[in-house]
This record gives structure tokens, sequence and C-alpha cells, in this order.
């Protein structure tokens, strides 16, 4: 939907969406944070929201808020408004509105008189909680990872996220960079740390049909990565994540960039479905997608 | 050495580490032919704690045939020394977790151990711990029969009394009397309560903690499950922390406390005492021996000082400190007084922690009024009392101090006494303040 003017009105804002559960919203964003002061870069489009968080060129969170997932979502402008702001500003931000035992449907509107997002609780006649948050221009492009496989099948894995979590958690005890090897036979992947004790982590494809979700590997890749930067692709996952059981999918792509998503649920349970524009109800998926790039080590041991 | 657990071993396995953790940051491993052994020293050397896995423990163990072992010989057990820290970091997937622990060690001078977790999820983790160069960790071994006295008790009760203590508390004694001997019946609750477990304070520290004494008189009947002591009474001073280690792990392995004890300077022994009915062994055990301090809290306070230190575990010196000539009534030794400021009538302290021994100090203040030589055996300890009805009474232990003291003589603080006259440092207490005394209890 866009302003059927010619001539954009420059008091018609560029976006005005409204979801239904701040709650989700926050888990999702709050997947991407693993520092305490994290300036993110906010990109609108026809599409929908995507935050990206970057940090030391190494590691890059990108979160992926579809329009499907808005109640309502009004897109009006012209290319892709992208401005800057503080990830944990945002969240703590959303956070107030999320206040139990009441309506958490938020209005969001950018941009406002002075280019700021503009944040308005909906759905209370009685009270208006009233939010804005400056913004600023981004210093700098995120980069853009052009994930691309290496060779000609891409190799990957997926796996439950607690597990995942659960296994990045005990390699802190090494304190080194991880090793992440996938071999195809035996078919596995092994995370490996060694500082001062070794430890070594294996995901056997044949040990239990229920550990890896998928496996596609067809020769031997192996790579390091910082053990901070791993440890920030798991470290904030949402309890709702593990709660529903949801399963993380890792891909090594060429020159080793780790590619780590998630699936982070933004609908609230027993809340009503998404009535789309054409007022026809629909089941939609309310996930949120988080990707996270991280960038090898130097010393790449080559498959 | 390779070996395997799983299920109840394991959890076992995981509640030995932790109450070694507590204890020590070292565990040495001895590979027996028909046993596994952790041993842990205390960085003070006050405490040394061992468990035991039969081979029945584990679902499999495997030890290299002596033979391959060139360079030692047969009968040294294959050893090896590792941090216990790390070993907690292997343990930190939960029991619960986890289908079997696997350990092995390839070699006896192997550079490290690794134990291989196989979790029931699949997920296999496999970690090498580097091994420590060198051990300083002993073996001690101590016959039980030697000891002429001990009690059984379980934990959730010994943990009932210990709560009755402050929670910071560093060192308990316990004062075992005779059951048997027949005490008069000194002020009517302290009579018959055969043991007493009191707070020790070191006197020469001198922050918050130490102005608390607790003292509880129990009756072992009620109490414990076996109590056996004869002769004189003896009492025994240790370090706490190691013992609430200990009682976690007998509580959770849900098996009762086997205290040994002999007297002031002999070490403590404590093991869980399986109540196993069909005449078997438990296929572990454990042992726990804490050193105690050398000077007893029962000496006459007349008795020139000697310079007390804790006993080390290696060496079993005999204080210089010579014991009262008559064997004393358990209740005279037992009537310490709080160091609490309290509201003197002259100048004694009172106790705030149990009715027991607001009796007992009824019972003192009685004696002072009656001057006389006393209801109870005479000790050396009343006429001062009687003598000084203004000055704070010496505790019967005062003379017990660590080396480290400045003031040899006495035990208690001058700061912690409110004399009648202005002499006191402790400007901590108003006089309005003061806590008055609690009104005569159960009359």
């Amino acid at each position: 939907m866009s302003s059927s003017t010619s001539g954009r009105d420059d008091d018609a804002p560029e976006l005005v969406c409204q979801i239904d559960c701040v709650h989700g919203m926050v888990d999702a964003l709050s997947s991407a944070r693993w520092k305490r002061h994290q300036d993110a870069v906010m990109e609108l489009s026809a599409h929908g929201i995507v935050v990206t968080v970057e940090e030391s060129g190494c590691l890059q969170a990108k979160v992926f808020l579809k329009r499907e997932l808005f109640l309502e979502y009004e897109f009006a402008a012209e290319g892709r408004p992208r401005f800057g702001l503080s990830l944990g500003l945002l969240v703590d931000c959303l956070n107030t509105f999320s206040a139990p035992g009441h309506s958490s449907e938020v209005e969001i509107r950018y941009p406002g008189p002075d280019m700021q997002l503009l944040l308005k609780s909906v759905g209370s006649p009685d009270a208006c909680m009233y939010a804005e948050i400056r913004t600023r221009i981004p210093d700098t492009v995120p980069w853009d990872y052009h994930f691309e496989h290496a060779g000609n099948t891409p190799v990957n894995f997926a796996i439950k996220s607690a597990i995942l979590k659960e296994s990045i958690d005990d390699l802190e005890w090494p304190g080194s960079t991880i090793q992440i090897l996938m071999q195809p036979d035996p078919p596995s992947v092994i995370l490996k740390g060694d500082g001062h004790g070794d430890l070594q982590v294996e995901f056997p494809y044949y040990a239990n049909t229920d550990l890896l979700i998928a496996f596609q590997c067809d020769r031997e890749v192996s790579y390091r990565y910082k053990y901070k930067f791993l440890r920030a692709t798991t470290s904030n996952i949402p309890s709702s994540v593990m709660k529903e059981n949801r399963g993380t999918k890792v891909q090594i792509g060429r020159g080793g960039i780790l590619k780590v998503q998630h699936l982070v649920s933004v609908a609230r349970p027993g809340m009503q479905y998404y009535r789309n524009a054409a007022g026809g109800a629909q089941q939609p998926s309310r996930i949120a997608y988080i990707e996270f790039f991280v960038k090898p080590e130097e010393d790449v041991n080559d498959a | 050495m390779e070996l395997s657990m799983s299920g109840g071993a394991l959890r076992t396995f995981a509640r030995c580490v932790t109450c070694l953790a507590r204890v020590g940051s070292e565990v040495a491993l001895q590979a027996h032919p028909a046993k596994l052994e952790l041993h842990t020293l205390n960085s003070s050397r006050s405490a040394y704690a061992s468990v035991s896995l039969a081979r029945d423990f584990f679902d499999q163990y495997h030890l290299p045939a002596s033979g391959h072992a060139a360079s030692a010989p047969p009968s040294t057990p294959l050893q090896c020394s590792v941090l216990l820290k790390s070993v907690l970091a292997v343990l930190r997937t939960p029991p619960a977790a986890l289908d079997r622990l696997a350990v092995s060690l390839p070699d006896p001078d192997a550079p490290k151990l690794q134990f291989i977790l196989h979790c029931l999820n699949g997920v296999r983790k496999t970690y090498w711990i580097a091994c420590s160069a060198e051990s300083e960790v002993q073996t001690l071994a101590l016959d039980r029969s030697r000891f002429p006295s001990h009690l059984v008790v379980r934990p959730r009760d010994l943990t009932r009394l210990l709560s009755n203590f402050q929670s910071s508390l560093q060192e308990l004694t316990i004062i075992a009397t005779d059951p048997a001997a027949g005490l008069p019946d000194a002020g009517g609750d302290v009579g018959g309560k055969a043991v007493e477990l009191r707070s020790y304070n070191d006197p020469a520290k001198d922050d918050c903690d130490t102005r608390l004494h607790t003292q509880l008189w129990i009756d072992p009947a009620e109490e414990f499950m076996e109590y056996v002591h004869t002769g004189d009474p003896v009492d025994v001073t240790f370090g706490v922390k190691e013992l609430k280690a200990f009682l976690t792990f007998c509580e959770a392995c849900e098996v009762d406390i086997h205290l040994f004890f002999e007297k002031a300077g002999e070490p403590v022994l404590l093991v869980p005492r399986f109540a196993l009915d069909d005449g078997s062994s438990s296929d572990f055990d454990a042992t726990l021996l804490l050193s105690t301090m050398l000077v007893s809290q029962l000496i006459d306070s007349n008795v020139a000082q000697q310079p007390a230190t804790s006993a080390q575990l290696a060496e079993e010196p005999r204080t210089g400190a010579t014991p009262s000539p008559v064997p004393e009534n358990v209740s005279n030794h037992t009537k310490i007084w709080s160091e609490l400021s309290g509201i003197p009538s002259c100048g004694t302290g009172h106790h705030c922690s149990t009715p027991k021994s607001f009796e007992a100090n009824r019972e003192i203040q009685a004696q002072e009024r009656n001057a006389s030589a006393s209801v109870l055996n005479h000790t050396s300890m009343l006429p001062r009392v009687i003598n000084a009805p203004c000055k704070p009474p010496v505790a019967d232990n005062a003379n017990n101090t660590k080396v480290i003291s400045a003031n040899p003589r006495s035990q208690h603080h001058p700061s912690n006494w409110v004399g009648a006259d202005d002499n006191d440092d402790d400007n901590e207490v108003d006089e309005e303040l003061l806590v008055q005394t609690t009104p005569h209890y159960m009359d």
C-alpha cells in the first residue's frame, strides 16, 4: 500500500504499523543482543523491517520482522529508509509497553517531526503511552556478507536450538577459538576447543535420529571461530525457542563464513490470528527469522 | 585405566566430586585393582577427604596388567592428579541427561585424563583434563577402632542442630560427656544433656561474627542414633565448612553420619553409615578426617598458657596444658558465658541463645549470691566469679587461644564487657540500649 499522491506529502509518515504482541517482538530483537550497547541499523521496506547489528566486522546479526507479523502495516516511502538507533534502547522501550494484563498493541510510526521513531500504545481507551526514540544517520553500511555456498553442494546441518546453545555454553570452559568440523564419513559435526583444557562436542548423525534434524556435507570442512562471536549467536535465545523445541540451521559458506539461523515465535499463545487485508482469516507463520554471520579466524584449515 | 559408569552410580560420583571440591582444590586418583580412590586435602591441611569406589560401582573397570607398567613396580597403583574445578566443569551436564560417563587414562604417564560423556540426546562430549605433574595429596588412613568414642546422627538432624548457629560459623566444638555419669541436677534443664555443641570464635578475629556465641546442649538419646562415650568429658574443635560439605553429601546419598572422636588434638573421623539390612556392603565409601584444636575448651583456666595451634593431620603431638585435676561435672564447664553485652546485675554477661543456657545463667547468679562453694563440684572457676562479681567472669576456656592472639591470657575481648566501672571500650553499646534480661523462664 503506498500513497497515491504523486508529490509525496512531507508530513505523511513513511511507515505506520501495528503489532499485537510486543513481547514477541522484544524476544526477537533480544536475540541479537550480546552487549550492553549496540548500535543497530533499522531498515524499512514494503516487505517488513530488518534490524541489523554488527561487531568488529566479524559478527553480524539480522532480525527479520516481515510484514505479515504485524496487525497493520502501511508503508509509504520511496526506497528503503534506513536509520540508526540503539538496540538496547529500542528493546527496553518496547518492554515498557508490555505490561501484564494490559493490551499490548503498539503502533510504530516513522518518521516523527525530528526523524524519531514514534511508539504509541493503542487498544486501551483510558490511557495512552507514548515514546519517541531519537535516530541517527548510520555511520556505516552494514556489511553484506554475500553468503554463498562453497562448492556445488551446501554444507549445513540443523539441530535443536537448545542443544546447540548448551554445547556452546560448555565450550566456554576451554576458552579458546572453537573449531567447527563437518565430515561426511562418519557423518557428524564436531565442535572443538582447546585452551587450558580440551573439549570436543560431537553431533554424530547416526547417534540418535532426533539429534541432527538435517545434515548435508559431501566433503570435510573445518574452520575456526572466535568463541565470543560464536557465543553471541546463542547466548540470548529466548526461552520460548526452547519450550517450542525449535531448530537452528547452521551453514558454512564460501570462505568459512558461518551462518546461524534461528526461528523465534512472535505470537503469544492464545492470541487471535491475524486477519489479512482481504478479510480472510489465515494461519500465518508468526515467526521472526534471526540470522547471524560469523567470519572465521585467519588460520583457515581448508577442506 | 578405563572405566565407565551410569545411572545411580553416576549421580553418586557427581555428589562425591562436589563434596571433594568443597574441601580441596586438587584430587588425586588412585586406581587399585579392587577399587578407585579419590583423595583431597584442603589448603590449610586441616581436612582430608577421601572417596573409595569399589569395582562393582562401575559398569566397566579395566586396569592395565601390572606387567605393562614398566616404570612403576606392580604394587604402585595407577595414579594421577587433576584440578577439581576442571572435573566440576565436566560434570556441568546434569547426570540426568547422561546415558553414561567413561573415564580413561591411557597410561600412567599420560598428560591428560579423558572424560567422555554420552548424552541421552545423542551428543558426545569429550573432555581432556591436564594432570598435575606432582600431586601434593598423600594417602591417610586411620583405623576406626582406635577411636574410643563415636556418634551416629542423621544428616537432617545434624542440619537442624547446626541451624541454631550462625551460618558464618567457622569452627565448632563438640563437648562429649559420659551419659552414664550421674550428674547432680544443676539447674534442671541442663542436667541429662550429655553433649554440648558450642561455637568457637577465634579471639584474634575482630569482626562482627565473633560477637555471637552459641551453645547448644543436647540429649544424645534424642538427637543421635548412637552415642558412645565413657570416662572423662572430652571436647573436639574443628572446622565447619568441610563438615557441611560432608553433611550435604550424606544427605543426598541418604546415609547417616558416623563421627569418631577421641579428644582435643586428635583428629575426628567421619564416615557414612550405610543402613544395609542384608549384610552386603556398599559399593562406595567416603572418609572425612578433620584435625582438631590442640587446646581443649575444657581446660582449667589456671593452667599456664601455651601457644596453641590446630593439630596438623600428620602429627600427633600432645599439648602441654595440664588437664584439670578433678574430673569436673559437665555442668560447670559448659556454663561459660556468652560475651554478648548484656545488663549485668553484677557484670555477668548473658546468654541469648537458648533457654537452657538461661537456666544456667540463673544458677550461677544464685551461686554468686550464696557465695557458697556450691551445689556443683568445685572448680577453680567459681571462686573467681564470686570474688569479682563486678568484673567480667573469665570464661573457663579463657586461655585457649591461637598463636596469633595478642593477649595470651584471655580469650574474650574487653570491648565486649560492660563493667561497672567505666572502662569499656565497647563504644557501640549505649547504657540505655543494654539488653534487658528476659523474664524468668518457665517458672
